[in-house]
């Protein structure tokens, strides 16, 4: 049992950790196009916003998983 | 309040006579957005306008008048207005007023920039003579010498040129500074010019000037700075002067710039408008309440001479966006206008922002504490920064989202700064304010953000909060859809069907989280029929390995694939997929509520341990870092929940029925602030 707790403990590390790397990567291109488009029209800081928070549902997924599994332990 | 104002547009046809009267009629009214003609998509026969007669004149007056208040440094951003003029009394002797103050301030201005060119000067003929100072040699023996090459300059390897100066000649004399040891003087006999010249050159050197005149350099430094003195005075008197100025002229600048502002977009206004020999043709949007007064005020002001036709809104035209709502809800428009101006035909959705953003700001940060310092701050921001019109709305957003904030954490998470008012049972290495303070502070927590069931119930709640706010996106997108395109209308309606479904499974896989926050109904009237229908209907259902899908997620489910099939086809598909993963888009407000939390507990415990460890350094660093990790928490926190409400409005809620890409509603008219009209 705490063979099996330990593994379930792993893959909810690693479904949070990977999905936040994702995450991470996707709004670095993001946010330097973001930053770029709002320095040159300030009027696309909403919309510059919107794209660079969208990424964040990805480790949301990766949260979500993580709290399942975690209750299999 | 959900709908942006009804527009009609109008036609104002009169003829070149009655223009000027017309415009100023125009301009008082402040109803009419006019749209700019443009004659390559019209009639031939129709030509530009051309600006009054004297549109030049005050334009010249405006630019030279803006240009003294910037030699001032007066802007007219950010200006109060302390006093408010009249026209009368700005219009006597403009010409001449604006003259003089020019003539005093040009004046001014010169002897400021030959002062301080004066000064730049000084300063660089000190400069290079500084060096020489510790010489000591009067200037006039540096020239004049028939035998006798001078060099004055630094060198940057001096040690090498003085050990190899002496193998080219004796015949000279080297004086080296000794403050500044890289500054020479050499005399050498003419023969040797050359020779010492370029082992100068191989050292580094690089010439430096004397100034020529009689004396030591120590007297010419001390006549300079004297004189240097006497210039940073006269300096700081022509800037006192311009103080002066600025004071004595600011109102008169502020007015008379405001009035002429006012008249050039009077005197211009006419490039707007088609004409003909004769004739002028305004073509405008008027609210379509103000349109019958507006008619007949033109018709009386200028005895029916003017002719106003109005025609309804055509299918393919975009009349401009006036949102109408009531004052602290305007403050909310701007975070509308931050993604994009509403559509003409869009639904106005900010009494829904000003009330969901702030509470699912709240939500996340759901501490009292928390809440109270929101509230200061968003204070601050509105008396502080109530200039900026930006800043004093996010004090406006930050002061409602606190107080959301302090009820959430008054009634449903009964912590402050990250602690509970009321100690855990079975926590051990928990503080309490209970605890600390040796009082029962009669405040539970009804939901532990620290624990994995305080978790769960968030997580639920979350989703609860998504179905809500997204189905109410969906209603919305339907009624908006309505009136263009039932396909699409009856689409939505296909998703609110997938989102209901996914709502059932995903309340059935977590059962007991709502089972019990249904229990106080359970003495009531409505008891029998949630228990013996509708729970056990939700409940039934076919099981897939461990997990129970029920029979009404399968239902609903394909009955919204299907709605969405028939009506938009494969594509349509990719959108019940983006409803799912925007439902568990909500689960942020949990994330974050607990991420928050987590950070603030685990600071405490650090802070706390170390006040309490009972050495009173450990103790008085406990407090300090306490403090400083507490705003830390409070500064991320606050940030991320701000950021996360608003992104939940923009792409999971406004997604579904906002379309934006609107043309503001700009009425010919100026905003007053420091003058004022008889």
């Amino acid at each position: 049992m705490a063979a099996d707790a330990g593994i379930i403990a792993l893959g909810a590390g690693l479904a949070i950790g990977a999905a936040a790397i994702a995450t991470a990567w996707a709004q670095k291109t993001i946010g330097a196009a973001a930053v770029g488009a709002t320095a040159e029209n300030d009027k696309m800081f909403g919309r510059g916003l919107i794209y660079m928070v969208l990424p964040e549902t990805i480790v949301l997924f990766g949260l979500v998983i993580a709290f399942l599994l975690i209750q299999k332990m | 309040m959900f709908k942006p104002r009804e527009m009609k547009r109008a036609l104002i046809v009169g003829s070149k006579h009655d223009l000027e009267r017309t415009i100023e009629l125009l301009h008082s009214m402040g109803v009419a957005h006019i749209i700019d003609y443009h004659p390559e998509t019209q009639d031939d026969q129709l030509t530009l306008g051309s600006p009054m007669e004297h549109a030049s004149l005050v334009s010249q007056q405006l630019l030279r008048l803006r240009s003294n208040a910037q030699l001032l440094g007066i802007s007219f951003e950010n200006s109060p207005a302390s006093t408010v003029m009249a026209e009368s009394h700005i219009t006597k002797d403009l010409e001449l007023k604006i003259h003089d103050l020019e003539l005093s301030v040009l004046s001014v201005i010169e002897d400021k920039t030959r002062i301080e060119d004066h000064l730049k000067k000084i300063d660089g003929r000190i400069a290079q003579l500084q060096p020489f100072v510790d010489i000591d040699i009067p200037l006039e023996l540096y020239t004049g010498y028939e035998h006798l090459t001078v060099f004055t300059g630094s060198v940057r390897d001096m040690k090498t040129f003085t050990e190899r100066l002496p193998g080219i000649t004796s015949e000279y004399d080297l004086f080296v500074a000794p403050g500044a040891e890289q500054v020479l003087a050499l005399f050498v006999s003419k023969t040797y010019t050359e020779d010492a010249g370029s082992l100068l050159a191989e050292c580094g050197y690089t010439e430096l000037k004397l100034p020529e005149g009689k004396g030591l350099p120590k007297q010419f430094i001390e006549k300079w700075t004297q004189q240097k003195q006497e210039l940073t005075e006269k300096l700081q008197q022509t800037n006192n002067q311009l103080l002066d100025y600025r004071k004595r002229y600011a109102e008169f600048i502020l007015a008379s710039e405001e009035y002429l502002s006012i008249k050039v977009q009077k005197t211009e206004a006419p490039v707007r408008f088609a004409t003909t020999a004769h004739s002028f043709i305004i073509d405008c949007w008027i609210p379509a309440e103000s349109l019958l007064s507006t008619k007949e005020r033109l018709e009386t002001e200028t005895n029916g001479s003017l002719y106003l036709e109005e025609f309804p809104v055509g299918h393919e035209e975009e009349p401009p966006t006036l949102l109408e709502n009531p004052k602290p809800v305007r403050r909310f428009e701007f975070l509308l206008e931050l993604y994009s101006i509403p559509n003409y035909r869009d639904v106005d959705p900010s009494v829904i922002l000003s009330l969901i953003f702030p509470l699912f700001f709240g939500l996340m940060i759901g501490d009292v504490g928390f809440g109270i310092l929101l509230i200061l701050v968003g204070y601050i921001f509105m008396t502080k920064l109530k200039n900026s019109e930006g800043f004093s709305n996010i004090g406006w957003y930050i002061i409602i989202a606190g107080i959301f904030a302090l009820l959430f954490g008054l009634f449903v998470f009964g912590d402050m700064f990250g602690m509970t008012f009321q100690t855990v049972a079975g926590e051990t290495n928990a503080h309490s304010w209970s605890e600390l303070l040796k009082v029962t502070i009669p405040i539970p927590s009804l939901i532990h953000k620290m624990e994995a069931l305080g978790l769960t119930e968030l997580l639920v709640l979350s989703i609860l909060a998504g179905f809500l706010h997204l189905g109410l996106g969906l209603i919305l997108g339907f009624i908006s859809e309505r009136k263009h395109s039932w396909k699409h209308a009856i689409t939505k309606l296909g998703l609110l069907c997938v989102l209901v479904g996914i709502t059932v499974l995903i309340f059935v896989m977590a059962d007991w989280t709502w089972g019990q926050w249904l229990k106080p109904l359970k003495t009531t009237a409505v008891a029998p029929f949630l228990w013996g229908t509708v729970i056990p209907m939700l409940k039934t259902g076919m099981f897939l390995g461990e997990l129970l899908i029920p029979y009404v997620t399968i239902v609903l489910a394909i009955l919204g694939v299907l709605i969405i099939l028939v009506t938009t086809g494969g594509f349509g598909l990719i959108e019940v997929l983006e409803v799912t993963s925007h439902l568990i888009s909500y689960t942020r407000l949990a994330a974050i509520c607990v991420a928050k939390g987590a950070m603030a507990f685990a600071f405490n415990v650090i802070g706390l341990g170390m006040i309490l460890s009972g050495n009173i350094i450990i103790g008085v660093v406990g407090v300090v870092l306490l403090i400083l990790m507490q705003l830390i928490v409070f500064a991320l926190g606050s940030l991320s929940s701000g950021i996360q409400a608003l992104r939940l409005h923009y792409v999971e809620f406004f997604m579904k029925f906002y379309k934006g890409a609107g043309v503001k509603f700009t009425p010919f008219k100026f905003h007053r602030k420091y003058t004022v009209k008889e």
